[in-house]
């Protein structure tokens, strides 16, 4: 494996799909937030907590353009480091992967991460727009995320451990993963926060980024794909070493 | 002999320092877009940065989106 290009072909997949997830939420997730934060505005000028000034809709639009413009830049950052993650997963996997050409095999990888470390834990756990989330829970809130992930990402690692071993009647790992989140499932504590924001906000919110990060799941398996059957990292030229 | 099997060996297994390279950069920018309240910016500003949380505001639309626990 020569190393510098494979992290360079890595790298640059994951910043290149998270720079698309940041752009589809640019496009479809940023009405809902600005929806979201205009209820919160509402409710500090009810609470008094500010003045519905021209003053504060100066500072407020510029202060959303920041955050807007983060996105770009978030899914730049994120996406580098998710790619990172599953550009080490593709090292390991990608000679048991399905697939007779890297593209397939990316594709693959991408679709098994995407349901197993982003659309199960979303089940549980389900994105929020702002104002849902209390303050106090957020370190609460944090830990039970991470866990869930963790249990599905590992519970998956380690069911295809189980697979691998079986000689016969490989569903049992299958069943045996879906046993293990079921069980993840019920006894985990739901999000403590109430929901107060209106439910056609809080659903939208949760469709629109939920088309965002698969966008990126998406792109990452192309990009890796079309990369990786281009470069081929891996080959290594026999009469170097002869 | 001993060389080709060196080769089929470098052929299918991932580089250690690739593996560190990309494991770092995973916990720390998950880190930064998912959970940070202020504590990289602390490192470098001092507790200024809890009150500023400048990388917190320019990342915070994307951690909504991307479905980590907010506000
Ligand atoms: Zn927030």
């Amino acid at each position: 494996m020569r190393t510098s290009l494979f992290i360079v072909i890595i790298l640059l997949s994951g910043c290149s799909a998270g720079i698309v997830h940041g752009l589809v939420n640019l496009a479809i997730v940023e009405p809902y937030l600005d929806r979201a934060i205009g209820i919160e505005n509402q409710h500090m000028f009810a609470s008094g907590e500010a003045k519905d000034t021209p003053q504060f809709w100066v500072e407020y639009y510029s202060y959303r353009a920041w955050q807007k413009g983060g996105q770009l830049l978030a899914g730049a950052i994120l996406g580098t480091s998710i790619g990172a993650l599953y550009g080490i997963v593709f090292g390991y996997a990608r000679n048991i992967l399905p697939g007779n050409s890297f593209i397939k095999k990316t594709l693959v990888l991408a679709a098994i991460m995407w349901v197993v470390l982003y659309l199960i834990p979303f089940a549980k756990y389900p994105s929020n727009p702002p104002t849902v989330g209390d303050p106090e829970t957020i370190i609460l809130r944090q830990t039970l995320y991470v866990l869930f992930i963790a249990i599905s990402g590992f519970g998956a690692l380690g069911f295809y451990q189980v697979y691998k071993r079986l000689k016969s009647r490989k569903m049992i790992a299958f069943i045996g993963y879906a046993g293990l989140m079921g069980m993840a499932f019920a006894l985990m504590p739901q999000n403590p926060d109430a929901i107060t924001a209106p439910m056609d906000l809080i659903n939208g919110f949760r469709a629109v980024s939920l088309v965002g990060v698969s966008s990126f799941w998406l792109s990452v398996g192309l990009i890796l794909g079309v990369l990786w059957q281009k470069l081929q990292p891996d080959k290594v030229k026999q009469s170097k070493f002869q | 002999m001993s060389f080709s099997k060196e080769i089929t060996l470098s052929k299918s297994s991932v580089p250690k320092v690739a593996l560190l390279v990309l494991a770092t950069i995973f916990a720390f920018g998950v880190f930064e877009v998912g959970f940070d309240q202020g504590q990289l910016f602390s490192i470098v500003f001092g507790e200024q940065a809890y009150a500023d949380m400048y990388l917190h505001e320019l990342t915070h639309d994307m951690r909504h989106a991307a479905g980590f626990p907010c506000h």
